[in-house]
């Protein structure tokens, strides 16, 4: 196998990156290899006086070192050693009596970025496929070629710190900002140009200057006060945004602490212990895991059908409530168009500000201008009538979650909107088949569920009817994907997967709370867990009323193992609706919370002695077993959609890699033992196992292979 | 019958007396309602628009060329074309009659011609010393220099030009439209009661055919808050008395002058679009028109008079298009001022002046009140100088419908000097 291909022109050589077979280049043990062989040779090539080393690959430079092969590390010691080989090739590199460039035409993460940083320049092109940056610690590992080492001595210890512990993905401006690449060349000729720059630099006609330290950096970095207060700063603002369930963030910034000062080969050594650390965890498994679901589920081809249209340019919204005006500015965002319809000017008056609201924030951040947003929300067109509607290329039902103003919108849908046009609805519970059966299009119709807040939540469940032809699919995820979200294709059967799993879990905390559960206490427990928030802050958000609307759907479905806690009913019929009512389990004052002691009051005098351990397992094995159900019925046809659905759906910790593949951990045989326990001693139907988890754990069986 | 040339339909934005629920509308935005709610109601395919022209006479600094800015906020193709005319308050006709020509000329198939004005955003700009002192600024090299450069400044260099007042002056005459008005009264013997009395009536006639009018408008929720929706004009005045009227100080001439800003069209915000094409490619697309273009004609005159535009253009399309006065259903001439329509009106009726102006034997003809600006007029609707004509077209067309007659025809004065009418058809 050859993966690098040498040429020589002048003084120039170059040493391109072109892994076989293969549209990207990854830093495999092999390819590692055969660059050491090269760099040995080149190292006593006098003819050669700059070394460029570039890629073959479209848009790809290099995209980092091969996960399989993290993955596949057990313990620490090998984790080391794994770095200390890449170590040794880029330090090979760095020493190299040439002058040596690297030349960035599009991906350059991980690994790919660690060789760039040991060469003596980086050069890149403008390109939007030209991305920059350590992404390590999204994989629960840290940079272990050097990264650590060299990027705190390019741009500063503040900087790298805000590359290297966020994971971040820099383009080519912002790369150039921080320098961490020294120059920007056209695309087109970016490799001509990048050997311009290698003859000019030999010549010492062009010199790079690096960003020279402000006062302000001198002052933090340049004395160990100054940098204690940095670290320390740095690492509360990692705790604030994972809570603490991340150790690679938190190893990475000790590790990048102890090497300060220390020489190059002890500094680099102490970066491999911190990769041992994490390398062989099981977190960065799961992330691993979750990285491998995002990649295969953003492409993934739930038929064989293709869409019958790719690009959708306008889409009709009928009804302007919170998802409908969320729904109209995702449209517009993405340059759809978008013609919104409801009863009264009012309610469209209120869905225009809900997309405004949205863009407030992006103009405050100053990710987009006025003007911009200007356009995008002259793109959102109401109206009271169903003008408009007639050559829409999809349309998004979105009213309220009444089965007969739904149908009685689908049956006016029908006949407005052409003929070829899809329909689709975005209720989170009601049957999708029961509407379809409204139209004369039934294969036109499916379920389109998005979460709220819409512009924030990233998945998209969409539900197929017996009905629902295999190109009206294929037509809704692609379409979901023109909206940027991560698409699921479930069933047709009340609450879907998501709302279906997450309820029983919100009831039971009702359930929890009803035997005298501290509300706090409970939504923290959660939250150790990994959850982004606790149920009864997620009930308060999501509405109360909306919640028990659901709920009593499910119910209505499913029995008395969903039977809805007498709690809701209460707090819901007192009127206290959650945030948008100011009052629910918590009082709601501006962005502060506080228990509300009226809602405790509810419940009676109950003494609550359930052990945190208890408490938790109730809530989460639950969804554990309706989960089961949801696969044992068919409804979807992998565990690995449940966990894609349940993490970009709900935000289900991804270093816990998902719903099931966190069964698979603790032991299905152990959660059906807790079940039949939880039965005995709380609720015989609520805790009742499905045949499926009773089976696996009689076989010891697992969700995913193992 | 030739081909004639085809308005499908029309809407516009409600018209808003300046810095009042419009006020937080940016002309081009106003455009791009205009545009998308045209589209949207005709459900015509946005690629088929081979052109926008919008009428603007403020064009906002921010938007050069208006008319493209606002296509694309309107959601048409990229691919798709837009430019922006000004023939001052005949802004909105122009963008008709330049879609005329380019569809008739074959050079375009499918054309939104609109007008679109946020006088409320019209800026208020800074005065040639001011100007100059930045830009000395911006060449002053040293430390020295600049300190230099700024010690010059004086306190009169912060008084700012008025960018309204300025637009609705003209140069050359060096008067501004009030004045020359003023000079129609005079020259007309146009008396104060007179004027208020008709503006009185168009404020009447407007609120009588709110809900005719209503037909041509669109809801608009206000921006930025959201908290109220906008689906009326809210120029015309519940409760506008002659006492009242009465009561205004002349604005322009304060002491002998008839002209006040009771008997005067309001500085406005609005947009307007139609959407026009040959009539066979309106049966292609299975549009069924509202009407059509007949005639039209622009005249210039004294910019010291120019509100009689109005009887010279009226002239020469009657003449051009071989009809009379009293063919016509109704009649509308843009009410810049009451002065100004009252004297068109009189010199319609003149044989005199006939004679002597329009190289016509007679008078044009005979101009019944009843006939004139039937659903009320600018003095009460407002004049958002680069839409109005638009509107006229779109209102005329309308009312030619309910009437169920087929002719009609509407007029407007220009600033500078000029005047201009269209004759409209309705389709059968």
């Amino acid at each position: 196998m050859s993966y690098f291909k040498q040429t020589i022109d002048g003084d120039i050589g170059t040493l391109e990156f072109d892994t076989p077979d293969s549209s990207v280049n990854i830093l495999s043990s092999a390819a590692l290899t055969e660059l050491e062989q090269q760099l040995d040779e080149i190292a006593g090539r006098s003819d050669i006086k700059v070394l460029l080393i570039t890629s073959a690959k479209k848009s790809i430079f290099i995209a980092g070192a091969d996960i399989k092969e993290i993955e596949s590390i057990t313990d620490p010691q090998e984790a080391s050693e794994k770095c200390n080989r890449g170590k040794q090739v880029f330090d090979k590199l760095e020493k190299l009596p040439q002058i040596t460039v690297a030349v960035i035409n599009g991906a350059c993460l991980g690994g790919g970025y660690e060789l760039s940083l040991a060469c003596t320049y980086r050069v890149a092109g403008f390109a939007g496929c030209v991305k920059i940056g350590l992404p390590e610690v999204r994989l629960g590992i840290l940079p272990g070629f050097g990264g650590c080492v060299r990027l705190p001595k390019l741009i500063g210890i503040g900087n790298a710190l805000s590359v290297i512990l966020p994971g971040k993905v820099l383009d080519a401006n912002r790369a150039l900002t921080l320098g961490m690449v020294d120059r920007l060349f056209y695309d087109p000729i970016l490799v001509e140009q990048a050997k311009t720059f290698g003859r000019a630099v030999l010549s010492k006609k062009e010199k790079v200057h690096r960003r020279r330290k402000t006062l302000i950096t001198k002052l933090l970095e340049g004395n160990p006060v100054g940098r204690s207060i940095l670290f320390s700063q740095a690492r509360k603002s990692v705790m604030k945004s994972t809570a603490g369930h991340y150790p690679a963030p938190l190893v990475a910034l000790d590790t990048i602490k102890s090497l300060v000062g220390k020489s190059q080969a002890e500094a680099l050594r102490l970066e491999s212990e911190g990769f041992g650390k994490l390398g062989a965890s099981e977190i960065s498994k799961n992330l691993i895991h979750v990285f491998y679901l995002d990649e295969q589920y953003k492409k993934k081809k739930w038929n064989d059908a293709e869409p019958t249209l790719t690009h959708v340019k306008k889409a009709g919204v009928v009804g302007a409530g919170v998802m409908g005006g969320g729904i109209a500015q995702l449209l517009a965002k993405n340059n759809v168009i978008c013609r919104i319809k409801d009863l009264n000017n009012q309610a469209l008056a209120l869905a225009l500000k809900t997309a405004r609201d949205v863009y407030k924030y992006l103009l405050k951040t100053r990710r987009m201008k006025k003007g911009q947003v200007e356009a995008q929300m002259s793109l959102i067109s109401p109206t009271t009538t169903y003008d408009g509607f007639k050559n829409a290329d999809v349309v998004i039902e979105a009213v309220v979650e009444r089965m007969d103003i739904k149908k009685q919108v689908f049956k006016e849908l029908d006949e407005v909107v052409q003929p070829s046009a899809c329909l689709f609805t975005n209720t989170s519970s009601l049957s999708v088949t029961e509407m379809a059966q409204c139209t004369s299009r039934q294969d036109r119709v499916c379920g389109f569920h998005f979460f709220n807040p819409v512009h924030r939540m990233p998945l998209l469940e969409i539900i197929a009817t017996e009905k629902t032809s295999e190109q009206t699919i294929a037509t809704a995820v692609a379409f979901a994907r023109q909206l940027g979200k991560m698409v699921i294709v479930v069933k047709d059967k009340e609450g879907f997967i998501v709302n279906r799993i997450l309820l029983p879990y919100m009831n039971e905390a009702a359930y929890l709370f009803q035997e005298g559960v501290d509300t706090k206490h409970l939504d923290d427990i959660v939250k150790r867990f990994g959850m982004p928030m606790g149920p009864m802050e997620l009930a308060d958000e999501v509405g109360i009323d909306v919640g028990y609307h659901v709920a009593h759907i499910l119910e209505g479905a499913y029995g008395n193992r969903m039977r809805i806690a007498e709690i809701l009913k209460t707090v819901y019929e007192a009127g206290m609706l959650g945030k948008k009512s100011g009052e629910g389990f918590y009082i709601h004052a501006g962005k502060h919370k506080t228990v509300s002691s009226n809602v405790q009051n509810m419940r009676g005098n109950t003494v609550f002695t359930l052990d945190d351990d208890v408490t938790l397992k109730r809530l989460v094995y639950i969804m554990i077993n309706e989960a089961s159900r949801c696969l044992e019925e068919g409804v979807v046809e992998s565990a690995s959609t449940i966990d894609v659905g349940m993490i970009y759906g709900t935000g289900f910790p991804p270093f816990r890699g998902g719903l099931l593949r966190y069964a698979d951990s603790v032991g299905v045989k152990h959660i059906v033992s807790d079940l039949k326990n939880f039965q005995d001693r709380f609720d015989q139907h609520r805790f009742e196992p499905s045949q499926l988890l009773l089976s696996m754990a009689e076989t010891n069986d697992t969700f995913y292979p193992s | 019958m030739s081909d004639r040339i085809a308005i499908v339909d029309g809407i516009r934005t409600p018209f808003c007396k300046a810095g009042t629920d419009l006020k937080g509308f940016s002309a081009q935005k106003l455009g791009s309602l205009v545009i998308r709610e045209l589209l949207d109601r005709s459900s015509i395919d946005g690629n088929l628009v081979d052109e926008v022209i919008m009428g603007c006479v403020a064009n906002p600094v921010e938007a050069a060329n208006v008319a493209r800015v606002a296509a694309l906020m309107g959601g048409l193709p990229e691919r798709s074309r837009a430019y922006t005319v000004s023939r001052n308050c005949a802004s909105g006709f122009e963008s008709a009659t330049s879609a005329y020509e380019k569809i008739t000329s074959g050079f375009d198939e499918v054309v939104i011609a609109g007008g679109t004005e946020s006088m409320t955003n019209i800026p208020l700009i800074y005065n040639e010393h001011m100007t100059r002192l930045f830009a000395g600024l911006m060449r002053s090299k040293t430390a020295l220099q600049k300190l230099k450069t700024i010690l010059s400044f004086r306190p009169h260099f912060l008084k700012p030009i008025v960018g309204v007042v300025c637009g609705l002056s003209d140069p050359v005459c060096g008067l501004n439209m009030g004045q020359t008005a003023e000079n129609i009264a005079k020259q007309c013997g146009i008396t104060r009661e007179q004027q208020d009395e008709f503006a009185l009536t168009s404020h009447n006639k407007a609120l009588a055919h709110r809900d005719k009018l209503a037909d041509e408008i669109m809801a608009v929720p206000v921006e930025p808050k959201y908290e109220s929706v906008c689906d009326t004009d809210n120029g015309p005045r519940q409760g506008q008395s002659l006492e009242a009227l009465a009561k205004l100080k002349p604005y322009f001439d304060r002491k002998s002058g008839t002209v006040t800003v009771g008997n005067a069209c309001p500085i406005t915000d609005g947009a307007s679009a139609l959407l026009m094409m040959k009539e066979s490619k309106a049966e292609e697309l299975g549009l069924p028109p509202l009407g059509f273009v007949k005639s039209y004609s622009y005249e210039g005159l004294s910019p010291t008079v120019m509100g009689l535009g109005p009887v010279y253009a009226i002239s020469t399309v009657l003449k051009k298009s071989g009809m009379e006065l009293d063919q016509m259903s109704f009649v509308e001439i843009n009410e810049a001022f009451a002065a100004q329509v009252l004297g068109c009106v009189q010199l319609i009726e003149s044989d005199h002046f006939a004679k002597k102006e329009l190289g016509r034997d007679k008078a044009i003809g005979r101009l019944e009140l009843d006939r004139l600006n039937v659903n009320g007029g600018a003095i009460a609707l407002g004049h958002p100088v680069g839409v109005t004509g638009n509107r006229l077209i779109l209102t005329a067309l309308k009312e030619l419908h309910r009437r169920g007659d087929q002719h009609a025809l509407v007029s407007l004065c220009i600033g500078g000097g000029q005047g201009g009418a269209i004759i409209l058809e309705r389709a059968s």
